[in-house]
Formats: C-alpha cells, structure tokens, sequence
C-alpha cells in the first residue's frame, strides 16, 4: 500500500491565476490547490505594509508594496505540498504567516489512511480469531 | 629593552589604534536614526541638522516593518529600510533650507505622515554662484496667481457620452483657432475647453476630443510614464492603482473615519472620507492642472490627503497630473 502506484487521473495542465491579499499577518486565501504540470500565477496585493510570499521547496519569492500588485508565475512541475510564507519582516508576528500550496493530490494522506485501514483490520481479526493465526503462518 | 625600542613599540602601537579606532569613532559617532511606523513615532530623531556642502553620514534602521528613506526634492535613489539591518547613507546638500525626508515604502495607513526634517544652514563656499535657498526662488503656485478656492466643487456640469479621443482631436484641432500654449493648458478645464469650443460647429463629442488633444499635446510619453511609476508608488494604496479611488487603503480610511483627517474645523468640513475617483468625469473634467496642482501641493481638503508640496518637484507634480488625465482620455494612435 505504501508503496503501490497511485492511481492518476489524467489532468490537462491549465493556466491558474490566484489573487492572493496579504495582511498582518495572513494570507487570504492561505490555501492553494493546483495540479502538477499548471501554471500558476500568483497576484499578491498587500493590504498593509510591505508584505512577500516565499514558496518554499520551488525557492521563488514576489514583494508587494500597498497599491503596487505584484505579480509571480512559475509552473508547479513538483508534486507535494509545500508552505508559503512571508520573506519581507512585517512585525511582530512575521513568522507566523504562512500559507500552503497543494500541488496534485496528498498521496500519503490517502496511503497512510489505507495502512491504518488494513492495519485495523488485521489487529480486529487477530484479536478476535486468535487462532487462526497458526493457520495463516503454519506455511 | 632599549629606550628606542620602546618608544618605536609605543608609536606603532598607537598608529594601530588610530588606524582601526578612527573610522569606528566616526561610525559610532554617526548617531542611529530609528523608522517605526507613524502610530508608534514614526522617524527618531526627526530633525537632523547639517551645514551646507559637508556630507551627512545617517545610519538608519527599523523598528518594525519595511520603511524607505529619501529626501523630498532632491534627486536620489531612495533606500529601504529593514529591521534588523543597517542602512548607510551618505549625503551632501548645496543649498541651504529644510528639506523634507519621508518613507519610500508603505507601511500602513499613516505612512505619509512619516517625514522629518533636515535643516541646511550656512552658505555656500563653492566658486559656482551659490544657488538660493531652498523654498526663496520657488514660484508662486499657480492656483495661487489664479485664485482658484482648491476646496470648492469643480464638477463638470457636462460629461462625454464615451471617452474622448485624443487622436480624433487632432485632425478636428489643425483648423481651429486655438491656444496650445502650456499655461492655457495648465490654467482651464477640460470642460472649459469644451465650453469655449461652443461657438464652433463642432458636436459635443468633437469638442471633447479636442480638449483630450490639447491635454495630450501638453505631455510627452515619458512624462505620463514618470507619472504612473510617480502614482503606484505614492498614490494607488488609496486612489486604486486604476485610479478607481478604491485602493487597499480606501476601506480602512471610510472606517477610520474623523481620525484620518486633520482639520481644525472638525467633522462638518469633512466632506469626502473615501479617496478621489480619478475615472470619475463629471470631477476630473471640471478641474484644471492648476487646480489639481495645488491639492496635491497643499493636501487636505477635509480629507486624509498627504501634502507632496515638499516632496515632489514641480516637474513630478506635472508629470502627474498629466497621467491623472489619461484615466480620462483615450490617447491612443496619438505619436508626439
């Protein structure tokens, strides 16, 4: 299970413009989902003082300035999740405003959903049929 | 030890010192200005006194968030401001006066109020003629020879029925009679443009294109270029950076209120809290460059309009306003 392919739905790589409002100290919306191989365009508009957004594992960054929209495009070919988060100090609570991006599906959510599943029942069954555990390693 | 080689001992060791110690005395003497927010004091200190042609050392810092430094009226490269860091800065003034400086990056509502002064005394030595004081030679602005009221309601009683072509105005203007000299442009409306154009034969819509034509021909490319990069870094927080009046800042101001205005009158004068709608006509046509000129040199009105008379030089205000037109008029097809 952890380890078995992943069924893949096939996704036609689209064009995604996100408007993202950064104020102290969040952004609005935080959360990013996207399918790999789209290009993604990020238009980050500061509603208070200078604010960035920094993607982490793609190492890009944009800066806004209030009034001044900037904007950031890259093309999400690394599947995974990854944080955003703000590179330009912006008070108190700088290090607490991030984001995330969501490229494709989180596969080990579903897998490690699957593990516990199969575990589950593996421990209920040994639990409750004790002995047909010599049964099934005699071989 | 000999006498000699302990004197030679002594004089080399204070020339180390001297060497490394000068320049740390002189940094540690340059005193550290501290940027916070408007909210918590803005600049520390704000006045920062030096004579004419001696260069300024600053060391500048913020408490906070990202601040800009420059200096109103001069021509320099602004510099940012990071908490954390130091930022050094060496400048040198020609002319005595008090010169404004102010943050280059928003950081927040109250950012325009955060501005100090440096004071430039003494005279001159160069050979060159020195130059007059800062503020002596400036002229008279000229909604002040024209004695246009900058806080009276200029609506244009009429609007165009669509944008006004500037390149449809131009083939209508080669025939006319008109003044395309820059003080008729600076000192009427477009809508007086339009009202003297009455005794022609011309239609509504004609009249208006030539009044774009006559504002078009005022400026130049880079002038409308120097003044969009002039508005999105100092304007478009408030008015839009489509000039809409509806930039980041425009809620915050309506909510704010009272508290972001100063009058001495109070609320009752405060007839405008949201920011200016510059694709607004019926407000922009009624109002000449002069007029606009002086709300930007003054400010205020009743509202939370910074005063820019001791940041941007004429030419910057001109550059400007002629890009606040452009949200007015269609100049394209248009070749200077």
């Amino acid at each position: 299970m952890a380890f078995a392919p992943f069924p893949v739905r096939p996704v036609t790589p689209q064009e995604r413009t996100f408007r993202i409002e950064a104020g102290q100290f969040s952004y609005t919306p935080s959360e990013l989902s996207v399918n790999p191989g789209d290009t993604i365009t990020i238009e980050l508009v500061s509603t208070d003082v200078v604010h960035g957004l920094y993607v982490d594992g793609y190492d890009i960054s944009v800066e806004a300035d209030p009034g001044q929209t900037a904007t950031l495009t890259f093309l999400a070919d690394k599947p995974g999740s990854f944080r955003f988060r703000c590179n330009v100090t912006c008070g108190a609570m700088h290090p607490f405003m991030i984001g995330k991006l969501s490229v494709g599906q989180n596969e080990w959510f579903y897998r490690s959903i699957g593990l516990s599943i199969i575990a589950t029942i593996g421990s209920i069954g040994y639990l409750m049929f004790p002995r047909l555990l010599p049964l099934i390693t005699a071989h | 030890m000999k006498r000699s080689e302990l004197l030679s001992r002594i004089l080399i060791t204070v020339a180390v010192l001297a060497t490394v110690g000068t320049p740390l005395f002189i940094w540690a003497r340059t005193p550290l200005i501290h940027a916070k927010i408007a909210e918590d004091g803005g600049w520390n200190p704000d006045i920062i006194k030096v004579n004419v042609g001696e260069p300024l050392h600053l060391k500048l810092t913020s408490d906070d968030v990202v601040h800009g430094f420059a200096v109103g009226q001069m021509d320099m490269q602004s510099v940012d401001v990071l908490p954390g860091k130091v930022t050094d800065i060496t400048l040198t003034f020609d002319r005595p006066g008090i010169y404004t400086f102010f943050c280059t990056r928003w950081c927040g509502l109250n950012h325009w109020r955060m501005r100090g002064t440096i004071e430039v005394t003494g005279a001159s030595d160069s050979p060159i003629p020195a130059e007059p004081a800062l503020g002596e030679v400036e002229r008279v602005p000229m909604y002040v020879t024209l004695g246009l009221d900058i806080d009276a309601p200029h609506e244009a009683p009429v609007i165009p029925s669509s944008q006004p072509s500037a390149s449809s105005g131009r083939k209508l203007a080669a025939n006319l009679p008109i003044d395309r000299s820059t003080d008729y442009y600076r000192a009427n409306s477009p809508y007086q443009v339009f009202g003297e154009l009455s005794n022609t034969s011309m239609t509504d819509s004609q009249r208006w294109d030539v009044a774009a034509y006559l504002w078009q021909s005022n400026t130049t490319a880079e002038s409308l270029a120097n003044g969009q990069q002039l508005y999105a870094q100092n304007c478009a927080a408030c008015h839009g950076e489509n000039g809409a009046g509806d930039g980041v800042f425009a809620d915050d101001l309506a909510a704010a209120g009272e508290s972001s205005t100063q009058t001495m009158t109070g609320a009752d004068n405060m007839t405008m809290q949201t920011p200016v709608d510059f694709t607004d006509p019926t407000r922009m046509l009624g109002a000449s460059p002069a007029l606009l000129q002086g709300k930007i040199l003054r400010g205020g009105m009743g509202t939370g309009m910074p005063m820019w008379g001791s940041i941007f030089t004429e030419e910057q205000i001109w550059d400007l306003i002629a890009y606040l037109y452009s949200f007015q008029f269609n100049y394209q097809g248009v070749t200077q």
